[in-house]
């Protein structure tokens, strides 16, 4: 009779989601699981719900919840590394966007939601990407500022030495003008030079942004991160190419028949991908 | 399928580099595309006309084919003549079609495979029907299934 109940208000809910009233279909979703506490389905629906409201710890509660009643929760994994992203936790969100992924890939129908969970897997790779280059930056910066500094300061010395000998009668005010003048723009070229010295030592601004042909999708010419093999030797990556099946299951070179398990992964491509992902300092990523 | 980033790289491709009568003409968003190609051997059917192609694309670009069409234009006066292709400028070409097409193919491997359609043809017609077609046709061209009764043109 209870999980009845809770079989109708989820019903409910669902309702009230698809109309876009998330905060009411949440509370259903609630009632329905003191209902019936042992559902995971209801705690991802809640999350999902609660993901729409911005209520990110929630969501993470729901699907930790979830996956507790049900270890292969694709879609708890999925909206959990949504909401630890948003919390900015970039290395959980990957490992559960990671966790997500494969079990899309590894479940017979490889849905849909791969390439979407493809997508949110490369979003928490940046995102990891960017607060280690934020780091970086701001230590290589507190180096230059404090440089810096410490030229302004020998400026603002010689300024007032200048100032000094004007005041002692050593030297005339047209001269003095002439050797502010002269000081000024002395630092000012130190300093620019020192800005420059700064950026070519940066490695980033060197490195050559190229990507190697054979790391690249034909279908998609992104980078790949999860290549697959066809029977005829050629590489793409898994979610473009599984989209392009379901519309047409024949090879895209060879144009004969191809299916989607007859597909076989690629290890020694993804290693190179992958080290070039970890190695490339982030511009792949905008690439 | 992010038919956008494709087509930024490829718009980077083809702003590097363009085979031979070839050029890019627009392409300031990726909905719409305009390029011109030209014969390069001496067929007499063609010789020192430029058509102008218009590619749409689609947002399940490339999964989906682009719409490719000859258009008109004031310094591009002509749709070519070829008996895959009405003069209203739809092409009929297994290439664009929903089966023949392939996610690998691009704007410019696309643009090459017509032009060495046009290179290879000596026909000076239309497709069979034409008039009739022109006149009575409201499709769009990706929702016509061709009949390529003839692989050889």
């Amino acid at each position: 009779m209870a999980s009845y109940l809770a079989e109708q208000l989820k019903e409910t809910g669902n309702k009230h989601f698809k109309n876009g009233d998330y905060a009411e279909a949440a509370s259903l979703y609630g009632q329905a699981i003191q209902k019936n506490s042992s559902n995971p389905l209801l705690y991802t629906n809640r999350a999902n719900a609660r993901l729409k409201l911005h209520q990110w710890q929630d969501v993470i509660d729901d699907c930790l919840r979830s996956i507790e009643l049900r270890r292969d929760n694709m879609k708890a994994f999925f909206y959990l590394a949504q909401a630890q992203l948003e919390l900015h936790h970039p290395n959980e969100a990957l490992s559960s966007a990671l966790t997500a992924y494969e079990l899309c890939t590894s479940s017979p129908s490889q849905t849909s939601s791969a390439f979407t969970i493809a997508q949110l897997v490369r979003r928490c790779k940046i995102e990891k990407w960017n607060i280690r280059e934020r780091q970086r930056i701001r230590q290589r910066s507190d180096l230059l500022a404090e440089l810096l500094e410490k030229l302004e300061k020998d400026r603002i010395g010689e300024l007032q030495d200048i100032e000094d000998k004007e005041r002692q009668g050593l030297v005339g005010r047209v001269e003095s003008e002439d050797r502010r003048k002269e000081v000024d723009e002395e630092y000012a070229a130190k300093m620019d030079e020192l800005r420059n010295v700064f950026a070519i030592a940066d490695p980033k601004n060197l490195e050559k942004r190229e990507v190697p042909e054979y790391l690249i999708d034909d279908i998609s010419f992104e980078i790949m991160h999860d290549p697959v093999m066809t029977k005829n030797g050629h590489s793409y990556e898994r979610a473009t190419l599984v989209e392009h099946l379901k519309r047409s299951a024949l090879d895209p070179l060879t144009r004969t028949p191809l299916s989607v398990n007859e597909l076989r992964p690629n290890l020694a491509l993804k290693k190179a991908c992958d080290d070039f992902w970890d190695h490339s300092s982030g511009w792949a990523y905008d690439w | 399928m992010s038919a956008t980033r494709r087509l930024q790289k490829e718009l980077l491709k083809l702003q590097e580099h363009l085979p031979p009568g070839i050029s890019l003409v627009q392409a300031d968003n990726f909905e719409t595309w305009l390029m011109d190609i030209k014969v390069l051997d001496d067929n007499p059917l063609y010789r020192g006309d430029t058509y102008r192609l218009k590619f749409h694309f689609s947002s399940s670009y490339p999964i989906e084919a682009p719409e490719v069409t000859f258009i008109t234009s004031p310094t591009t006066p002509k749709i070519p003549m070829h008996p895959h292709v009405y003069s209203n400028g739809i092409i009929c070409l297994d290439l664009l079609d929903r089966q023949g097409w392939s996610p690998v193919h691009n704007v410019e491997s696309v643009c090459m495979s017509l032009q060495s359609m046009l290179t290879g043809n000596e026909k000076n017609e239309r497709p069979p029907g034409d008039a009739d077609f022109v006149k009575s046709n409201r499709r769009r061209p990706r929702d016509i299934s061709f009949y390529f009764h003839d692989e050889k043109v």
